[in-house]
């Protein structure tokens, strides 16, 4: 009986993310997406006070919120992609510009997870892939807007309130989310059965 | 959508996407990589003339898209503006300094996000996301899990809001006081938020369910055949040369009739 047991786990991890993975993926992405989309017209008119900043975490929150719920390699480059594409469905001009964006931030998120190769669902992990894909961030405003070229006191604070908002809302908000969707038992659905399970089949008791 | 929808067919809709999203993508570099003020601004108006003619909704209709470009403008441009390096002081008044410098650069950015915007309204106005996909699919070999998960999430999308206005009566029903205050506003986006994305992934575990045993993941199929088939025709051609020739009178005009002449925006 463990040997069937063992070719079924071997088999399940082989075939990476599965279409039901990719699908709940996208869609918790695109609910994340049109909330950015009401919202990013509120928040630009925060923008020349550098307040928006605080709040930017928010951006990075579908990435650490579709890795904690699929758990799988991919899921964080997938789920930025997706928010952003909210953008081009609605006609948007910035479409392709926040597709790159969300392009460079899911691979700082990514990467974070990689770095503890995809087992590390702690707050910690989140917080510091939230704070990573920040620093993608930063990176890509380098080009677009030359904010290299700002005052430096404007330029450690605007991206330091961007790097603790990535690690607050991205991180710490979106493991408590998870939980919170944990209790309600479709995580479940989205699990692929661990050794653990397999094992208490395997238990004499039921024969 | 019937409101933007194109009252007439240009080359860019008869365009392959995927020939339309690779020669975007090469003017999106372009203009990211353009630190000089004349060129972006030529970048500016060509693509902007660019976007009027060829994305075959009516002009009056392209001016609504202004509005938020004039936002993107002063968004973009009044923070670099106030807040940029710079050594030749015009105006100072406590943490704000405007300098030579910095007025230009944040005039730089104003025009480079209206050339950002341009470019990539022209992308989104002319493509439709099923083409998009289903030429993604063909050409660049995607992973139709990929593409039909993309797909079939739009289509889901109603469905969400529906649970949101059932949430909302639920509620309601069972006597939840309105949001008054910041702190209420946020308990109230509590009880949204976790109802609402359960929902959904349980309806898109089991849409992605049927999805499988129909065969949309595409693991076990050698050939597969679609709908809607994606070819390149003669416009792929006309559209990159007109892109081509765009860009040219960009460069072309920026080096016979510059408007400032200072070169690179950046500091130092």
């Amino acid at each position: 009986m463990g040997v069937p047991v063992k070719e079924n786990l071997e088999l399940q991890s082989r075939k990476g993310l599965r279409v039901s993975d990719i699908l709940v993926t996208v869609l918790v992405s695109l609910v994340f997406g049109i909330v950015y989309h009401f919202w990013g017209s509120v928040y630009s008119l925060l923008k020349p006070f550098q307040a928006d900043e605080l709040l930017y975490g928010m951006w990075f929150a579908a990435a650490t919120l579709a890795f904690l719920l699929i758990r799988k390699p991919g899921v964080a480059i997938i789920a930025e992609l997706a928010a952003a594409h909210v953008e081009v469905l609605f006609g948007s001009g910035w479409g392709l510009t926040l597709l790159m964006y969300g392009l460079i931030q899911g691979l700082g998120a990514e990467l974070v997870f990689a770095a503890f190769r995809y087992r590390n669902y702690s707050v910690w992990v989140a917080a510091a892939a939230g704070a990573v894909a920040a620093l993608g961030s930063m990176v890509l405003d380098f080009y677009y807007s030359y904010t290299d070229d700002l005052e430096s006191w404007l330029f450690i604070a605007k991206y330091g309130m961007r790097i603790l908002s990535g690690a607050v809302i991205a991180g710490l908000l979106m493991v408590l989310l998870a939980k919170a969707l944990e209790r309600t038992g479709v995580t479940a659905l989205l699990r692929p059965a661990s050794s653990k399970d397999y094992e208490a089949l395997d238990d004499p008791r039921h024969g | 959508m019937s409101f933007w929808g194109p009252v007439r067919h240009t080359w860019l809709h008869r365009t392959n996407p995927v020939v339309k999203l690779g020669v975007i993508c090469l003017l999106f570099f372009m203009t990211v990589l353009t630190h000089d003020l004349d060129v972006i601004i030529y970048q500016a108006m060509i693509f902007t003339v660019c976007l009027l003619l060829l994305s075959g909704i009516q002009p009056w209709k392209m001016l609504l898209f202004l509005i938020p470009f004039m936002m993107a403008f002063l968004a973009s441009a009044s923070s670099m503006m106030l807040f940029g390096k710079g050594d030749t002081i015009w105006w100072q008044w406590g943490l704000f300094k405007i300098s030579e410098e910095s007025f230009y650069r944040g005039l730089h950015l104003g025009f480079k996000g209206i050339a950002f915007a341009a470019e990539g309204l022209l992308l989104v106005t002319t493509t439709q996301s099923v083409d998009l996909f289903y030429a993604l699919m063909q050409k660049l070999k995607l992973r139709p899990k990929y593409a039909y998960s993309f797909m079939a999430s739009i289509r889901l999308l109603p469905m969400v809001w529906e649970e949101f206005l059932i949430r909302r009566q639920a509620l309601k029903v069972r006597g939840v006081q309105p949001a008054r205050g910041p702190r209420r506003l946020v308990v109230r986006a509590g009880l949204y938020v976790v109802p609402l994305l359960a929902q959904s992934i349980r309806r898109a575990h089991r849409v992605a369910a049927a999805m499988e045993a129909k065969q949309f993941d595409g693991d076990r199929s050698q050939a597969r055949t679609y709908y809607y088939p994606s070819q390149y025709s003669r416009y792929d051609v006309l559209t990159v040369g007109l892109l081509a020739a765009a860009v040219c009178c960009a460069y072309a005009g920026a080096s016979y009739y510059p408007w400032f002449g200072i070169g690179d925006v950046r500091f130092n």
